[in-house]
């Protein structure tokens, strides 16, 4: 089953519809709750990520038997240096971002915890796809 | 079902003389559980949470909560009023709470206690759950029904996060009934009868979670009641005997949404009314808000008072209980008051007698239990539901077109239903067409 959502730059009101759609899906499938919770942490942070940061994008959710596999891809600014992002509390994020209660740092450390696999491509000027699998069965 | 068992029932009754089968309590009803079939209204037994928002919403009053024989009370020769503040609430401040419970009493109670009695033993209960499970963040009041049964159905994965400890009406029931016994009256001759706000506060008392034995003999509608005693207030004789209050201010609000939670170490968040429940509890469930220690939440507005069951307005009855909260207040500092449950121990077989073994997740939403064949089920679905208008009209006896598409896979509807694919003339299609415009596919394409 293939789902897509389109991102919108600085639209916090609406970030969080990607992984509820997602997540009503997994609950009629009967996925055990620990998997929905780890692919429903995952996807909005991922989306988070996206909108706080990037210039807008797309997701695209596959379900298959038995995995989920999430590609989030945004449109730019690309990450400079993934090592330090993926370091606990390493934040680029706006004074903006912050007061709304973002940006603590935790966005790609706590994706790599939820997920079984997670690969990212991103290039500075271009964009950044964030490509996340979690095993549901 | 899959399984096919009936897990819950209800108290929640359609009267099919009445029902015009007009979809209303069905686009309300927060779980979906209601269809129309023969042009009424059904409720599936295993999805509804008894919230008793399709009561609220039916314009032909054919939804009612059946209640307990006022004749019962015949059978006991002690017959306690279990009463929450709420019920107080229902009357102007110029009745005195004697005059109350003096009419209570000229109806045949010989004996009235209040539920809120022993808030100071729940608090104490809760916290002794919430000591003994510090794995766990956030906890959720179990103190409404409707909100422990919705999660179960819509929200399984929080089931551990509700707080097992069963109604304060059933540790007062037990209380009230010891008090008597003590007293030396046998437990046959004590009736305890609760007076209720709400559907879901029956269902809780006659098919409870805990599955644990109750000591309330019957449930009486609380307008039922307030009916009865406005008619006798009116001429109450003023040399009504004076109560014991022993309630504090604190107890008096306690049925009210905020009652709880400030008396609390957490975040003090206190949700109402049914889609504020539902959208935190989506929130919770996604770890998407900080809610630290306890999470009161009530399925009606502003708690008790916006029960199905209260005839005053919600708002008017919380400022006649905040005004009574204050007489209390005065009576407290006054030291007129009686001694209270605080004055007495919470004891280890109450602690028992009060505990929910477990909360079971019955998630209403999974397709089917093995995993491949959901998986098909779910395809299907979505199939469906992409050749549907999406204009979720109901006239097919489904609340949405979603709900339909999962009517079918489910073998419990066919798409012939949906009047938009069945169109059976040019002229009933063009008739469609004239409202729904470019939703209507012509038929070679659906």
């Amino acid at each position: 089953m293939h789902y897509t959502f389109t991102i919108e730059r600085g639209n916090f009101t609406d970030a969080g519809q990607a992984s509820s759609s997602v997540k009503r899906t997994l609950k009629q499938l009967g996925v055990d709750p620990v998997n929905i919770k780890r692919t429903v942490v995952a996807l909005f942070e991922a989306e988070i990520n996206a909108v706080a940061h990037a210039y807008g994008g797309t997701i695209d959710v596959d379900i298959d038997g038995e995995k989920i596999v999430m590609v989030v891809a945004d449109e730019g600014p690309g990450i400079p240096n993934l090592d330090l992002a993926m370091q606990e509390g390493w934040s680029t994020a706006s004074p903006q971002v912050r007061e709304m209660g973002y940006g603590a740092g935790m966005g790609l450390p706590n994706i790599k915890k939820n997920t079984d696999d997670l690969k990212i491509d991103t290039q500075v000027g271009v964009g950044t796809t964030v490509t996340m699998t979690v095993y549901l069965t | 079902m899959a399984s096919g068992e009936t897990y819950f029932r209800h108290s929640l009754r359609v009267n099919t003389d009445l029902c015009q089968g007009c979809t209303t309590c069905m686009r309300t009803c927060p779980t979906g559980a209601i269809r129309i079939r023969n042009g009424k209204a059904i409720v599936s037994d295993n999805k509804c949470v008894d919230c008793g928002e399709c009561m609220k919403v039916c314009p032909h009053k054919a939804i009612y909560i059946a209640q307990d024989d006022f004749a019962l009370l015949e059978n006991y020769q002690y017959r306690v009023c279990l009463v929450s503040t709420t019920f107080i609430g229902q009357f102007e401040e110029k009745y005195k709470t004697r005059a109350i419970y003096s009419c209570l009493k000229k109806l045949g109670f010989t004996h009235i206690f209040e539920v809120e009695h022993e808030v100071s033993h729940m608090i104490e209960l809760y916290n002794r759950y919430m000591d003994a499970h510090p794995e766990i963040e956030t906890f959720i009041s179990p103190y409404c029904p409707a909100v422990t049964r919705l999660i179960q159905v819509r929200f399984p994965s929080l089931v551990d996060n509700v707080i097992h400890v069963r109604a304060p009406l059933e540790l007062a029931s037990r209380v009230i009934t010891k008090r008597l016994m003590d007293e030396g009256i046998s437990r046959d001759s004590i009736g305890v009868f609760y007076v209720t706000p709400c559907a879901a506060k029956i269902a809780a008392v006659k098919y409870p979670v805990s599955g644990k034995e109750t000591y309330v003999s019957g449930v009486i509608n609380m307008d039922f009641l307030y009916n009865k005693v406005l008619l006798m207030l009116h001429d109450s004789d003023k040399s009504a005997q004076p109560i014991n209050h022993a309630l504090t201010t604190r107890d008096v609000l306690w049925p009210l949404s905020g009652g709880e939670a400030p008396h609390f170490k957490g975040a003090h968040y206190a949700v109402d009314g049914l889609r504020n429940v539902l959208n935190f509890l989506e929130r919770l469930e996604d770890e998407n808000v900080d809610a630290p220690g306890l999470v009161e939440m009530r399925i009606c507005d502003q708690g008790c008072v916006g029960g199905v069951l209260c005839t005053q307005n919600r708002f008017v009855a919380r400022k006649r209980l905040e005004y009574r909260a204050k007489l209390f207040d005065r009576l407290e500092r006054s030291k007129l008051r009686e001694t209270s449950s605080e004055d007495a121990p919470l004891t280890e077989d109450l602690v028992d007698v009060m505990t929910i073994p477990e909360i079971k997740p019955r998630s209403i939403l999974k397709l089917n239990d093995d995993f491949r064949e959901a998986f098909k089920m779910a395809e299907r679905m979505k199939k469906i539901e992409n050749a549907l208008p999406g204009v979720n009209c109901s006239a097919c006896g489904a609340p949405s077109c979603a709900a339909l598409a999962e009517d079918i896979v489910r073998g419990e509807a066919t798409i012939d239903t949906c009047i938009f694919i069945n169109r059976h003339s040019q002229a009933s299609e063009d008739a469609i067409r004239s409202i729904w415009g470019d939703r209507v596919k012509t038929k070679k394409n659906t």
